[in-house]
């Protein structure tokens, strides 16, 4: 067989048998939300093999780019469909890490001794957004034009390196004659690998610390070996992974650019709307107050505070988290046992809250849209929303908080219920045995 | 295991995603829709994952294996050979140098900034404002409640001298602030969007409000651009209007104040 020839092969020069069955023999729990995690790293696959084959037709000059994206889809199916693959894999690549990263953070995964990966993770989705930011600025239409300036406009929000910044990322200042060739670079070398990076460290510390699980018993890994049956499973997720990007690009098409035309600077869609995994910031940059303070004489860029201060505030949170919720438990151990979210209010609350602000955010990215759609004057929704956004993500905390320890409560109760002794019987062997209650 | 399925729905799902894959072949090599070649890669990719799925499932591998932990709890450093750290091999000094090399690797990065010379506008006293189709204007070109984008003449395209031309209803011009900035209704401003910076697209006429579609800031037309509504913070800069000799349009100078977003350097 193929496969043992190829291990005796390697074993015989580099003694690679003993890591071979290390890995063979690995466990991995078994539990669907454990696959997360894997269908990104199966979408990251997939935007590797058609990017490399889009930078064959690619142009990245400011005036060959749009020209070079539109020509690709009119000339062939297959152009047609490697730029919607790889637009729809960023989708669920971005979409799979945030539903992964909720596991990880609802169950408490990324407590002791796994905060490390839990940093490597939240880096590679700031890295996947950022990807996935550049990507869709590439083809340089009316629409992501628009966002390369928005996003120009919050750096030069930069305190003191702004104007840098500008200077040179544009090769001058907006829209700079290098702005595309740095976008690319960006794009195709940098934030990709530095992703390889990551996710390489990520995997391996996963493999050297071993999987978290759902099973009650500390001393053990338990779930299914990875060879051949998880190893199975991992090909089947693969092959899934890239059916359903493969209907997604087939069905809808994405950011059809040609539909809009290429950036010019002084023209504008309307809606303009960024991807959906960064119209949070776009919401935070309308609800924004309209307030222009001083400081050291400087006026202050009305974009710093929702662009810079406050995601930055946000990440800074999330980044330190695994230590915020050790030091609010109290708890220094280490833990390979999940529990359910219902244990941990406060993190559960947080967590909801932080969802609730993020969606509230995304869905202010819509106000002008809705304004329409609802007749009401955009001006009443933005005062709505600026309310909606704090005071809702705390309701929702709060509810998410009391809710978490209602159950918590319940459950304990329910256990407890179930061990009390209602009576003794009598057994054979001379001794006594507890009853029970019943419980449905 | 009852739950099992029959192999020869595996074998079929092989056979499927082998002649799925040849279709895709054949209707990507004749130029078929879009649809047709990605459904049956599709195809190919679902029929590979069921037969994936279905032989896993198949092996009836147990999934409650055990495999002890190891537990990575501190243990104290022993001493290392030579035990470095007590002779001041490490010393501050070596703090000061990595600090030496650190600032070598920052000077670069800081001299990328290039010299531009600060771009700021095209528009000088007397430039006629054409349209991005290189057009001038003369005062009554635009009908009352009509905007257009214009430019400086032999500037057309110069992003950061892109200008709105608006001409407003009489009515209006006498309530109007910087009434002398107009010429017969016409009145300029930077298309530019003091906020984030989107083209400052969209004219209400009935309130005479410019609109942008980006965050929604909305700007007083007759009180000299000033933001009454959403984000931005500072009014749309003014060019002050003329008409020359000939009748066309021209500015009286330069914009009121900077153009576009805020940086923290802007002293104004
Ligand atoms: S760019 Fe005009 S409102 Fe933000």
């Amino acid at each position: 067989m193929i496969v043992r020839r190829a291990a005796r092969f390697f074993d015989d020069r580099f003694g690679t048998n003993a890591a071979v069955r290390y890995v063979a023999t690995k466990v991995f729990p078994d539990h669907w939300s454990f696959y997360l995690g894997e269908f990104a790293l199966y979408a990251f696959l997939m935007l590797v093999a058609t990017g490399i084959w889009l930078t064959f037709v690619y142009d990245p000059s400011p005036a060959g780019a749009y020209r070079s994206v539109v020509e690709l889809a009119r000339a062939t199916p297959v152009g047609y469909l490697m730029r919607q693959v790889h637009h729809w894999s960023a989708v669920v690549f971005v979409a799979a890490i945030l539903l992964h990263m909720a596991r990880i953070f609802f169950t408490g995964a990324f407590r002791k001794p796994r905060e490390i990966n839990w940093v490597v993770g939240l880096s590679m989705l700031v890295l996947a957004s950022l990807t996935g930011f550049t990507g869709y600025s590439l083809p340089y239409d009316v629409l992501s034009g628009t966002g390369l300036r928005i996003a120009d406009a919050v750096l030069l929000a930069v305190p003191f390196a702004g104007g840098w910044l500008e200077n040179v990322f544009n090769g001058g200042q907006f829209p700079g004659p290098l702005l595309i060739s740095h976008l690319y670079t960006f794009h195709v070398y940098f934030l990709p690998i530095a992703i390889a990076g990551l996710l390489a460290a990520h995997l391996g510390m996963m493999i050297y610390q071993k999987h978290t699980q759902f099973v009650d018993e500390p001393a053990n890994v338990v779930g299914r070996r990875f060879w051949p049956d998880y190893f199975l499973r991992a090909l089947a997720a693969l092959a899934l992974t890239a059916g359903v990007v493969l209907v997604l690009a087939s069905t809808f098409e994405i950011n059809p650019i040609d539909e809009i035309g290429p950036y010019l600077g002084w023209t504008v869609p309307n809606p303009a709307t960024p991807d959906w995994y960064a119209a949070f910031l776009d919401g935070a940059l309308r609800l924004g107050p309209a307030i222009e303070l001083r400081l050291f004489g400087h006026p202050v860029p009305a974009l710093f505070w929702p662009g810079i201060v406050m995601p930055t505030i946000v990440l800074g949170v999330l980044l330190a988290w695994p230590w915020i919720d050790a030091w609010f438990a109290r708890d220094v151990e280490a833990h390979d046992v999940l529990v359910p979210a219902s244990r941990a209010p406060w993190r559960t609350g947080f967590g909801c809250a932080l969802i609730a602000a993020g969606t509230l955010l995304t869905l202010a990215a819509g106000d002008d849209q809705q304004s329409l759609a609802l007749h009401v004057p955009i001006g009443a929704l933005l005062v709505a929303y600026q309310i909606l956004v704090p005071f809702g993500s705390l309701a929702v905390g709060v509810l998410a908080f009391v809710f978490a320890r209602e159950t918590a409560i319940r459950r304990r109760d329910r256990a407890l219920e179930a061990e009390r002794v209602v009576g003794l019987r009598r057994n054979a062997a001379g001794g006594f045995d507890a009853e029970r209650p019943e419980i449905a | 295991m009852g739950d099992d399925l029959p192999r020869s729905l595996t074998r079929a799902a092989v056979v499927t995603a082998a002649l799925a894959a040849l279709g895709a072949a054949l209707a990507a090599f004749v130029h078929a829709s879009p649809a047709l070649v990605g459904g049956l890669a599709a195809l190919v990719a679902f029929a590979t994952a069921f037969a994936l799925a279905a032989t896993a499932r198949a092996l009836h591998a147990p999934d409650d294996v055990r495999e002890p932990r190891t537990v990575h709890a501190t243990r104290a450093l022993e001493p290392l050979p030579g035990d470095v750290t007590r002779r001041g091999v490490f010393d501050r000094f070596w703090l000061y140098a990595a600090g030496a090399f650190a600032v070598l690797g920052i000077v670069p990065f800081v001299a990328l900034a290039r010299n531009a010379a600060p771009s700021g506008t095209k528009w000088r006293a007397g430039a006629r404002l054409v349209t991005p189709d290189g057009v001038a204007l003369r005062a009554d070109d635009l009908a009352v409640g009509g905007v257009e984008t214009v430019f400086p003449e032999g500037h057309v395209s110069d992003y950061d001298s892109t200008t709105l031309l608006l001409r407003l209803p009489s009515d209006a011009v006498g309530g109007a602030d910087r009434r002398d900035w107009m010429h017969d209704g016409n009145v300029a401003f930077s298309k530019i969007c003091t906020h984030a910076g989107c083209p400052v697209a969209l004219y209400r006429q009935a309130s005479l409000e410019l609109y942008c579609p980006c965050h929604q800031s909305v700007f007083d037309v007759v009180h000299a651009a000033r933001p009454v509504s959403g984000p931005a913070t500072r009014a749309l800069p003014q060019l002050a209007l003329d008409v020359d000799p000939e009748g066309y349009l021209i500015a009286r100078g330069d914009f009121s104040g900077p153009i576009g977003p805020d940086s923290w350097g802007r002293t104004a």
